[in-house]
């Protein structure tokens, strides 16, 4: 037996050290991106493109922390991108009937956790697999929106809300601001409380944790929710940025966000993932787009690209979880 | 493709002593556990053999052995006289070696001849031909005497039916050594009438038949000879004809009581939990209690009801009827959270899947019933959290280097204190323990034991679920034996023998 538990040493020691290492091959690669970029073309480096490089990170970072929460406890959800959709005409409509701003993001960010609660609800209550029930949402947000607004598009009349995308504060884009606002307590919250842990604890075994006395479908519940919150929190965001409401926007956003989570370390399967995983993530896929316009790649090789790189980083990722 | 489909008339009964399959000191060990000490035994053309042993004596360990499920840690099979590898479960088909199920192993999807004829199909250029097979399958029912519509989709059929669609699937293969595990579990008395006229038909045509069962009643009715397993051990081959049910299930039952049973008598206290005519899903009117002090042992087959029992118990399952006293006052327990309140701990069955989150770190295994005391404001508390789960390990002496270990790293002893810990870190009156020590070695059992002596000193009540008979009729102050999710007996300490508890768990 001490020849088993000396081998599990080892390999506790090595797990802890290899998901450190991986944030910082992550990051390197990140920042090795970021070098050649830099030298390769005379713009990259520019206040204006970085600025617009953070900008255009941030929201996907800000659903891809959100998809973590749900891809943690083995489920996924497949309706952020339509519930950014749906929520930047809800905020236009609210803004515009002359609701006040506070009120009107407010209320978005509560139209977000009904539709959360409603996963939760659909996937507990009425045994529906995640997939499913998300990829119905997708679908019907999408035409509750374009119903509303008679598939127009609402210009937000008010200059105060659709200026602050473009602001800057401490010389930092305020919507990366809005990435740190959030990750800060999303790290807390999945690090620090025992809700963080049940998430885990739900994706790895929900029987064992059910008969630990978790209350495994409240985790549900707020699993999804959260990731409906995060999603009409972007939605919010994108609206100052494009001063528009539209149900079309933000289209396959989600797959982006699911795609920022897997590189950046989370299983598909459950129990393994982290917070600061899938902003790294989001922002090698902004950087990649982003390079790619500054080189004048054709905009279809940037899709076969980050296809290419989810394969890559994942099939490197199982050989050596599988090696340890 | 017409009547003849069973092992052609050629390979019919030789000699007596002509030698099918011959097992020489064959041994498989999952890490330090040895499922199956070096076992030698020789299967004869045409014979049916029986095998018998108690739950975990290495009954399953040894099919999987000759199906090619897994591979063995030592040893040697012969077929025929040659040495052969049955490194996977094709090769074992190729030479001939079929399995019947416990459990179904067939497309419930499909339809009974598309099942009989699955990875065999009657094919004209590309195209499958299913009228054919439909009719040769019918064939194949009709003759083997099940009444079965070939047509007809397999979940369609009861669980009985379908094992009979099995059977008739392994025997069209042209099988030479085919093995039951345990056929008539879900058989009608009519089912396993024809299944036994199939069984005996097979023998005449020199087919070697090895019959898994816990009924005496159809061993001394079919078998030819019998073997026994205990504690992964081959302890003895007889002639039917030369031995009797009280034979066999003393050499079932290990007569030499180990030491490693600690056990003090402590006074008993106040009842803990009273169940009055209880049911649920998987049993049925089960009255018993349990008092401070005392271990309360249940003792049945697997798939008796009494996990079932104990997972009503604890909230998991919801009662249909009956009554549950909690220290006296009735009390309804609708989930696993009420029953964890109360005071309840409950270490499952399967500590795979229900008693560990296995890619989960060992520290966060212990906490988990705990995470709520742990929480100061809105986040845990680091410091408390590394040392109550430090604290197990150390008092449980759980062999870890760290309490970040993943509980998969663990050995099935190691796995089985991180079950137990939990629970003692989170305290309770009433601990139900499903058989803890399966898969678990000797010195930790010794270990467990011993923890339960503390527990009870302590105040606490314990309900002992084991399919091992010497672990419970000697730790268990009262025990009950549950057929069938029934009671079927209930003695006082040491009142009746070995003997008369296996044969009224078995119902012999």
């Amino acid at each position: 037996m001490s020849t088993v538990d000396a081998a599990s040493a080892k390999a506790s020691q090595a797990r802890r050290n290899y998901s450190f290492l991986f944030a910082l091959t992550l990051l390197g690669l990140l920042v090795l991106l970021w070098v050649v970029l830099a030298i390769a073309t005379p713009n990259f480096m520019s206040d204006k493109n970085i600025s617009n490089l953070l900008r255009q990170g941030s929201m996907i970072a800000i659903l891809a922390v959100g998809q973590t929460f749900v891809i943690i406890t083995a489920g996924i959800d497949l309706s952020v991108g339509a519930v950014v959709g749906f929520t930047t005409v809800i905020i236009a409509l609210l803004i515009n009937a002359g609701v006040p701003v506070w009120l009107s993001i407010l209320i978005t960010l509560l139209v977000g956790l009904g539709i959360g609660l409603f996963h939760g609800f659909g996937i507990t209550k009425m045994g529906l697999p995640p997939f499913i029930i998300t990829l119905a949402t997708l679908t019907s947000l999408r035409g509750i929106g374009l119903l509303i607004t008679n598939g127009s598009t609402i210009s937000i009349d008010n200059d105060d809300f659709t200026a602050f995308a473009t602001k800057d504060f401490l010389g930092i884009p305020s919507l990366f601001w809005m990435v740190i606002l959030v990750a800060v307590p999303a790290y807390i919250f999945l690090n620090h409380t025992r809700w963080g842990r049940y998430l885990f604890a739900v994706g790895s075994n929900p029987e064992s944790a059910r008969l630990s006395g978790v209350r495994v479908n409240g985790v549900i519940y707020l699993a999804y929710a959260l990731s409906s919150v995060f999603a009409a929190f972007v939605g919010v965001l994108l609206a100052t940025r494009i001063g528009i409401g539209n149900a079309t926007q933000a289209e396959g956003w989600e797959l982006q966000a699911i795609a920022s989570t897997v590189i950046g370390g989370s299983s598909l399967f459950g129990a393994v993932g982290s917070v600061h995983g899938p902003l790294i993530g989001a922002f090698i896929l902004a950087t990649i787009n982003n390079g790619a316009n500054l080189l004048n790649v054709n905009s279809f090789w940037q899709r076969i690209i980050t296809g290419g790189l989810i394969i890559v980083i994942v099939y490197f990722d199982q050989l050596r979880r599988r090696g340890r | 493709m017409s009547a003849t489909h069973f092992a052609t008339p050629e390979a019919a009964p030789l000699a007596s002593g002509d030698i099918i399959l011959e097992l020489r000191d064959l041994e498989k060990r999952y890490g330090p556990v040895l499922a199956l000490k070096p076992a030698s035994l020789a299967f004869r053309r045409g014979e049916i053999h029986a095998i018998v042993g108690e739950n975990g004596a290495g009954k399953s360990t040894l099919i999987k052995l000759l199906t090619g499920v897994i591979p063995r840690t030592s040893g040697d099979i012969r077929w025929n006289g040659k040495s052969v590898s049955l490194a996977t479960p094709q090769e074992a088909i190729d030479h001939g070696i079929n399995a019947v199920h416990q459990e179904v192993m067939l497309c419930r999807h499909l339809s009974v001849a598309a099942n009989i004829f699955l990875g065999d199909e009657t094919v004209k250029f590309g195209l499958l031909q299913k009228r054919d097979m439909v009719r040769a399958a019918q064939a194949i029912l009709d003759d083997m005497g099940f009444q079965l519509p070939a047509a007809a989709q397999l979940d369609s059929l009861t669980i009985g039916q379908q094992q009979l669609v099995a059977t008739a699937r392994a025997a069209k293969r042209g099988t030479k050594f085919l093995i039951f595990d345990e056929p008539t579990a879900y058989l009608t008395r009519q089912e396993a009438a024809q299944l036994f006229t199939l069984i005996r038909r097979l023998k005449a045509e020199g087919v070697t038949i090895v019959y898994i069962s816990h009924r005496m009643e159809e061993i001394f009715e079919l078998a030819d000879r019998v073997s026994v397993l205990r504690d992964g051990q081959m302890v003895g081959t007889r002639d039917i004809a030369a031995t009797d049910d009280n034979e066999l299930v003393a050499l079932m039952i290990n007569r030499t009581i180990e030491q490693i049973y600690h056990k003090e008598q402590i006074p008993f206290g106040e009842t803990l939990i009273e169940t009055r005519h209880l049911s649920g899903k998987g049993f049925s009117d089960v009255s018993l209690s349990i008092r401070r002090g005392e271990i309360v042992g249940l003792y049945g087959l697997i798939g008796a009801g009494r996990s079932e029992f104990a997972l009503s118990l604890f909230g998991r399952n919801p009662k249909t009827s009956g009554e549950i006293l909690w220290k006296g006052k009735p009390v309804s327990i609708t989930s696993e959270r009420k029953a964890i309140d109360l005071g309840i701990a409950l270490a499952p069955e399967s500590r795979r899947d229900q008693g560990l989150n296995l890619n989960l770190p060992i520290g966060l295994n212990l906490n988990l019933p705990i995470y709520e005391r742990l929480t100061k404001g809105f986040v845990i508390s680091a410091g408390e959290e590394a040392r109550r789960a430090d604290k197990q390990i150390r008092d449980l002496s759980i062999k870890t280097p760290s309490r970040r270990s993943l509980a998969s790293s663990m050995s099935g002893g190691n796995q089985q204190k991180i079950v137990i810990g939990k629970w003692l870190n989170h305290g309770a009156d009433l601990f139900i323990f499903d058989e803890p020590t399966v898969g678990v070695d000797v010195g930790t059992k010794a270990e467990i034991y011993r923890l339960f002596a503390a527990l009870l000193k302590e105040g606490a009540g314990i309900l002992l679920i084991s399919s091992y008979l010497p672990e419970v009729y000697e730790l268990a102050d009262t025990l009950h034996v549950f057929r069938s999710g029934r009671l079927v007996g209930s003695n006082p300490f040491h009142g009746a023998s070995h003997e008369e508890v296996l044969a009224e768990a078995i119902g012999v």
